[in-house]
């Protein structure tokens, strides 16, 4: 691929080369040979206002606003917008002064021809990167000699292109798989939701059922008074559970108190040693865990801090923990005597009546009671056990309802999962949970398709999360692709962000940017901290290849 | 903004509210002295306030014994007498030399006879030295200049005149007593010492047990208060003092003179401020200490990294000036009187004169008074002392990129690649602390510097170097055959009791070389070979930093001055010169390195006067803010005319996030600094220019190319350099000398002697700059061709950020290169454009010096030094050196050879004369061949003045040739 593929001509630039006869200037790419045909005149491509000598071209003096005269010299290298701006540096006047050609044409015979940037033409490099018949050094200044390479140079190229395009083919092929595979996952989820929906409804009507059920054990249970054995003391017995239970507390208060008052006294002297800590010590010595401790020190400081010790509260603690007496706040020996209650009093009556009238009066009264509570009359009995029928009517209900929400969440779950962008042709989807690592420096990153990235450190086990998976996004960039095809090259790429990662010393959390080109493998080929905790990773999967063209295609197909 | 006790106090305030919302950003003076903290400062400041209090009825106790003095040959040698007071009845022998030098500067020398003779008793069993400090000279200086056998002088009631100087136009006149000197320039008074009689040279005296002495009860003897004279302990390090009180102190007064300036490195003005209070003045000396001074502040006294105690002073046409040459710890006190010379004038005509007050913690008194007369005659004579600048190679003048830190040689690889896509022209790449293994010098980290080579041959690929950093720490570890070796041939510096010293650096417990032990040197200069030194290459060069020394847990940040050095020399006695040593260690070890030897280039951070001869300075850790680049300007200006031009700031600034417009703004002032590079701490973010977004992007890259345009003009400014001292950037006082109206100006100067006048943008969102242009001088813009007339008033520019206000002095010739390329070694033989600038009668010159930028082969005539002129409408270029012309060695013809494909491609005229608007060509000579050259012009409009450009003369730059018009 190379920067090359940037200056390949096309076919009717090539076609063009054989028709021309005359020689071009030095320099000249065949799509410009137009230009130069005159044998006695020059005309400036860009001002064909300009006329001069045909002496003039490559004369290494630069004529034209354009730089058209000098397509073999490096003369008119400075008409940029990047040079420092003087009147007197364009030819003439106030004209335009953008380049007309491309650069200095290399004809690369072997090889492919292409175009070198015209500050390098001969200033002593041979450049054959980009020229590999080393013409751009034909003036050979300081007695640079740069031989033709372009043999040798061409063929490890063809070798490395037939390589690249094996392992493209290879990565295509690899796509497919992933596509597929993905489908197959999405399919799965699809059906998964298809049996959850099934499954949910059915659940829903077992619901209902179960909650009637409930309701009618309720309502039966609701109504049922038995006596239960026991002495009229229950509320005593409570009272003395609930004073020996206080009596407890109370204990437990004061001697948490002290551990408090005593932990508030270390805070304040530790506080003390941090802030002096904070004062004297010295930034210089740049030592990363003083300045971590500092800086946490500082955040701690700043943060608004619970009111431990405020007065008021605390003479409120010194009330509270005084034992109960008689003059205190809860006099127990008045919960001593027994107490009736309303149903007592129905007992009562009861015992003076025969026993069927009893039974039917108790059937009345029952009925009576349910109707009472459940037209909000009465109050109904709060009993802390209540029958084994409820009880099980109830555990039924619950157990269908929490299968009924976790079915509901899984289908929730799923459908948002369809809904989620996982890339052209959902291709992520095949990836995710996978992981790629690196070994750089002292660490190895790690990669999570769809999950977080991690740095960690080869010295210990520690590990550091720099940044959860947030989206797909798409980035431009532009770079040298190395000549084994492991990089980004220039145009639009698909990227994955990363946010949230660990908190950062003096710096935000840690997020990474993961910029990915096409690969025949998954592999990570470079990280680099852009600036501090924000990270940059490029990484090849097939997963990219030739996402943008498929796009349309892909989603016809589905269609 | 000065450092007032209450003034401190509420910055302490500030700074700890600050610190609880951001990480410090302020110097912290706690951790360094006031003078009051500073025991011979208080003592010396004190005996300064007892004469002011005293007036006329002070009396200097130094007299020069009439019968001692001998005079021969250049020299007047003699005994100074201190009496003392009170009990002792004897008094103190000073011998003193006056040496009169051919260079026709004048030195005085005062030792003290008693530690001389090595006749006194050091306290504590110190193994230290007893004599004051007498080899600041042998680092400092050059050579000891010859004295001037021509000198003559007479003594005479009680004072002794000695004539000297070119044409004897200079006199000194020594008053017996009290002793004093004053000199002369053509029979007027330029320079005074001791004429306010604080000559205060403390002599030895041993401890006397005062424990009887009563409480409350005066102090006996002299009256002295001797709390500081035994011991003195700050921040929890105490001095010993083994010697005692020592300091050394006078006053020198430049009467007539309003204006003084040098003494580098404080980050205040170019002309420099009072120091005892008022509105608008420092109420602390200028303090000479070199100290890493984290985040230091603006417009202050406070010491910095180095040290020159070379100070001019400067009136309307005369310049003077005095070079304190002591290592130890220096103050120095400015008060400018107004007095005037007639009563009744009211001020009006009144004059003012300049009282300096100098003292040293110890050492002896020697003093070089210049009389100029005018700054380049005072720096030249400077720089003939104590050495011109460096001949740096081409490189080192170009851009350089650095950061704390680039973090893997594959990031260094891809930064050099990006600058590449981006066009934007750098030569170095550095790497601070972060390469190394743990903080190991001479080694690499194997994980993130796998292939060092690897990574140094790319960037060799496009001759571009490496700069790696070796500071003087040695970290103190196992295993690590460095240090080993410096604790086997012990060649650290000591502690107190003479055994190794041990500090805490970057690397945590380390041990210091010291370089003031020849052997030392030698060891030095042997890591450095590249069997030694793996993974560097021809194109690696060196960083020095950290060396005032820099010890974390030292006394204000370095060294305990009861270290000891080679030769038991204390380590208070010779502080300031250490950061110099280490430098010119490195510097000897890059000419061992390389065979054929090739020009070293070191950058230090600290410095002492005669560091100039090893490589380039910067100002230290700068922040990201506005004030900063602000203040760049007059710390770099000072630096140039106090004889270390090769000076920069870090730009961008170190810490902290500058934004994109200061950024840029920051790469435009750069751009005319002598040393310009690029800086970042490891907190900040990526700032590489390329990463910026246009159009701070295209600025930054317009700025870059403009630098590397113009280096054929900073290369030959660096050779003028190189020869005579003089300033790269020339302040407004310098190149115009009696413009009085602009002796303070700061912001604004030259590049060499090109006449390109800058002022560079320092403030946020500026679209205009004023500046001041001085009258009966032309300017023309140097972009717009624009005409702008010097009236002795500031006129305003407009600056938008695209733009870096420069103007063109008229009547000079610019040399220039304006082929873009990707770094200088590839322009190497590129040919040149002449830019002229015609002053109002059709005038103009320059020079242009070229060699090849990287040998030492221009020792052996392998170079081009030409004179540009253009009058009478002829342009001509001649040989400068016409003596070099006999040297025909074969360097001299193969560089010239190789030369000879390099020809000057156009010559622009700016400010041509209007007649020659129907000329169509002018007439090319050279090698006796005629040949007729395409000429155009183009009619200046709009305030534009007219400009014309031959077209391709094809002239060779390295021949005569001429062009007539």
């Amino acid at each position: 691929m190379r920067t090359l593929e940037a200056f390949l001509l096309s076919g009717i630039a090539v076609r063009s080369i054989l028709a021309a006869e005359a020689p071009r200037p030095r320099g000249v790419g065949p799509e410009f040979a137009k230009f130069y045909k005159s044998s006695d005149t020059f005309t400036c491509i860009s001002s064909p206002s300009i006329h001069l000598p045909s002496a003039r071209i490559n004369d290494d003096f630069c004529d034209c606003p354009d730089g058209s005269d000098e397509p073999g010299t490096s003369a008119c290298a400075h008409l940029s917008p990047l040079s420092p701006y003087t009147v007197g540096s364009t030819p003439i006047g106030d004209v335009n002064t953008t380049l007309a050609l491309p650069g200095y044409y290399c004809k690369n015979k072997g090889h492919q021809p292409s175009y070198v940037p015209f500050t390098n033409v001969n200033d002593g490099v041979c450049d054959y990167q980009l020229c590999c018949d080393g013409s751009d050094e034909w003036a050979k200044v300081g007695g640079v000699k740069c031989e033709d390479k372009c043999k040798e140079i061409g063929k490890e190229w063809r070798k490395k292109d037939e390589q690249r395009q094996k392992s493209q083919s290879n990565a295509a092929k690899r796509r497919k798989e992933l596509v597929a595979e993905a489908a197959k996952l999405r399919q799965e989820v699809e059906a998964k939701v298809l049996t959850l929906q099934t499954l949910i409804r059915g659940e829903e009507l077992k619901v209902k059922g179960l909650e009637a059920a409930l309701a009618e054990a309720e309502r039966q249970e609701r109504g049922r008074v038995v006596r239960k054995p026991g002495v009229g003391g229950k509320l005593s017995i409570l009272a003395q559970l609930a004073k020996d239970r206080i009596e407890e507390l109370r204990e437990s208060l004061v001697e948490v108190r002290n551990q408090r008052d005593m932990g508030k006294a270390r805070i304040a002297e530790l506080e003390a040693i941090l802030t002096t800590f904070k004062e004297e010590y010295n930034p210089n010595f740049n030592d990363e865990g003083v300045k971590r401790a500092v800086r946490s020190w500082e955040d701690y400081a700043a943060r608004d801090k619970p009111a431990i010790g405020d007065d008021a509260k605390d003479r409120d603690l010194v009330e509270i923990a005084k034992p109960d007496s008689e003059t205190g706040a809860i006099k127990w020996s008045e919960w001593d005597e027994p107490e009736e209650g309303d149903v007592d009093v129905l007992y009562k009556i009861e015992a003076y009546l025969p026993v069927p009238a009893r039974d039917w009066i108790d059937q009345k009264l029952r009925d009576l009671r349910s109707f009472l509570i459940e037209n909000g009359v009465l109050a109904p009995s709060m009993e802390a056990s209540s029958s084994k029928e409820v009880e099980d009517a109830r555990n039924a209900l619950k157990a269908a309802q929490d299968s009924l929400s976790n079915n509901q969440k899984q289908l929730d779950e799923s459908n948002d999962d369809l809904g989620k962008d996982y890339g052209v042709d959902d291709v992520f989807r095949a990836l995710k949970g996978q992981c790629v690592s690196k070994d750089s420096g002292e660490y190895t990153y790690e990669l999570c398709w769809l999950g977080e990235t991690k740095q960690k450190s080869k010295k210990n086990s520690q590990q550091t999360t720099m940044g959860r998976f947030v989206s797909i996004d798409k980035v431009m960039v532009d770079d040298e692709l190395p000549p084994d095809g492991k990089g980004l090259g220039s145009g639009e790429r698909v990227a994955l962000r990363y946010e949230n990662g660990q908190h950062c010393w003096n710096g935000p959390n840690r997020s990474t940017f993961v910029v990915l080109a096409c690969a025949e493998t998954d592999e990570v080929w470079k990280i680099t901290e852009e600036e501090k905790c924000v990270y940059r990773m490029e990484a090849g999967t097939p997963a990219v290849c030739g996402a943008a063209e498929k796009k349309t295609e892909k989603s016809k197909d589905e269609l | 903004m000065f450092c007032g006790q209450g003034w401190a106090q509420s910055l302490f305030a500030s700074v700890l509210i600050l610190c609880l919302l951001r990480p410090a950003v302020t110097v912290k003076h706690e951790n360094f002295k006031t003078c009051e903290q500073s025991g011979f400062c208080k003592r010396n400041r004190a005996y300064a306030d007892r004469a002011a209090t005293l007036g006329q009825s002070w009396s200097s106790p130094y007299t020069l014994v009439s019968d001692s003095i001998k005079i021969k040959s250049g020299h007047v040698t003699g005994t100074v007498l201190k009496s003392l007071k009170g009990d002792t009845a004897e008094s103190v022998r000073l011998p003193i030399k006056i040496t009169f030098l051919q260079s026709g500067v004048a030195r005085v020398t005062v030792d003290e006879l008693k530690r001389q003779q090595k006749d006194i008793e050091l306290r504590h069993g110190s193994s230290a030295r007893k004599e004051r400090y007498n080899e600041a000279s042998l680092w400092a200086l050059v050579a000891e200049d010859k004295p001037d056998t021509s000198a003559n002088g007479e003594s005479l009631n009680q004072e002794t005149s000695v004539n000297y100087g070119p044409q004897n136009r200079y006199r000194a006149v020594i008053n017996h007593k009290p002793f004093s000197i004053n000199f002369f320039r053509d029979d007027e008074l330029h320079v005074k010492l001791n004429s306010n009689g604080l000559l205060n040279m403390e002599h030895w005296r041993a401890k006397v047990d005062k424990a009887e002495q009563m409480e409350g009860e005066e102090p006996k003897g002299e009256g002295e208060d001797e709390s500081t004279w035994w011991e003195e302990t700050f921040g929890g390090n105490t001095d010993t003092k083994p010697k005692g009180p020592e300091s050394v102190g006078m006053d020198i007064t430049f009467p007539g003179y309003e204006y003084v300036y040098g003494i580098p490195g404080h980050a205040s003005s170019l002309s420099l401020k009072q120091t005892r209070g008022g509105s608008g003045n420092y109420d602390q000396p200028y303090r000479l200490y070199n100290s890493d001074v984290f985040e230091y502040e603006m417009d202050s006294p406070m010491t910095l990294y180095g040290s020159i105690p070379f100070m001019q002073a400067h009136r309307g046409d005369s310049t003077v000036g005095v070079f304190w040459l002591n290592a130890a710890e220096t103050w120095v006190d400015i008060v400018k009187r107004k007095v005037s010379s007639n009563p009744l004038s009211l001020g009006i005509g009144g004059t003012s004169d300049t009282e300096t007050h100098w003292f040293s913690e110890s050492g002896l008194l020697d003093v070089f008074v210049f009389l100029g007369p005018t700054p380049k005659d005072v720096i030249e004579q400077y720089s003939e002392l104590t050495g011109y600048t460096q001949l740096p190679q081409q490189f080192a003048i170009g851009h350089h990129q650095c950061r704390w830190n680039y973090v893997s040689d594959e990031d260094v690889k891809d930064v050099d690649k990006k600058f590449d896509r981006a066009d934007m022209p750098y030569d170095v790449i550095w790497l601070d602390i972060e390469y190394t293994d743990g903080k190991k010098y001479f080694t690499w980290d194997s994980h993130t510097f796998p292939d060092p080579l690897g990574m140094q041959k790319q960037l060799d690929d496009h001759e571009r170097k490496l700069v790696i950093i070796i500071d003087p720490h040695i970290k103190n570890e196992d295993n690590y055959p460095v240090v080993s070796e410096l604790k086997s041939k012990s060649l650290g510096i000591k502690d107190k009791n003479n055994n190794l010293f041990e500090g805490w650096c970057w690397p945590g417990s380390s041990h210091w070389i010291d370089c003031f032990n020849p052997a030392a040197i030698e060891w030095w200069k042997s890591l450095f070979a590249y069997k030694s030194f793996t993974g560097t290459a021809p194109n690696t060069f060196l960083w020095n930093d950290m060396n005032e020394p820099s010890v974390f847990n030292g006394p204000e940040t370095t060294m305990p001055k009861d270290n000891i050095h080679y030769d038991n020399w204390e380590h208070r006695d010779l502080h300031n010169i250490n950061g110099m040593t280490f430098v010119k260690a490195t510097y000897d070890a890059l000419i061992h390195r390389d065979s054929p030897v090739r020009r070293p280039f070191v950058l230090t951070r600290s410095y002492y006067a005669g560091s100039q001869r090893f490589g380039a300075m910067w100002t230290g850790d700068n922040l990201a803010q506005w004030s900063h680049l602000a203040a760049s300007i007059p710390m770099i200006l000072t630096h140039n005319i106090a004889g270390f031009p090769f000076s920069g700031a870090d730009v961008g600034g170190f810490f902290g996030n500058p934004s994109p417009e200061l950024l840029t703004r920051w790469y435009q002032a750069g751009a005319f600094y002598p040393f310009y590079r690029a800086h970042a701490h490891i907190d900040t973010r990526r700032r590489e220019p390329y990463l910026l977004d246009d159009p701070y992007k295209e600025i930054i890259t317009q700025a870059l190319r403009l630098r590397y345009a113009l280096l054929p003009a900073w290369y030959t400014a660096f050779h003028a350099a190189s020869i005579s001292g003089a300033p790269i950037l020339q302040p407004h006082y310098y190149a115009h000398p009696s413009d009085e109206a602009g002796f303070a100006l700061e912001d604004q100067f030259y590049v060499g002697s090109t006449g390109l006048l800058v002022k560079p943008v320092v403030t946020e969102s500026a679209e205009t700059v004023s500046i001041y242009l001085p009258p009966n001088e032309l300017y023309y813009d140097y972009s717009t061709y624009s005409i702008h007339h010097g009236t002795g008033r500031t006129t305003t520019l407009a600056a938008p950020l695209s733009k870096i206000p420069i103007l063109m002095q008229a009547g000079h010739i610019i040399p220039r290169k304006d082929r873009p390329r990707r770094s200088s070694g590839l322009m190497r033989y590129d040919p040149y454009t002449l830019l002229i600038t015609l002053s109002p009668n059709a005038t103009a010159e320059g020079t242009l010096y070229i060699d090849d930028g990287e040998s030492y082969n221009y020792e052996e005539g392998a170079f081009i030094h030409r004179y540009f002129s253009f009058s009478e409408n002829t342009l001509t270029s001649t040989d400068i050196d016409d003596a070099m012309q006999s040297n025909k060695g074969k360097k001299r013809r193969d560089y010239l050879n190789l030369m000879d494909q390099v020809r000057v491609e156009k010559i622009v005229v700016v400010g041509a004369p209007r007649e020659w608007v129907g000329k169509k060509s002018v007439k090319v000579v050279e090698d006796g061949e005629e040949r007729s050259v395409e000429l155009g012009f183009t009619r200046g409009s709009g305030g534009r003045a007219s400009w014309a450009v031959v077209r391709d003369p094809g002239v060779r730059v390295g021949r005569g040739w001429r062009v007539e018009f």
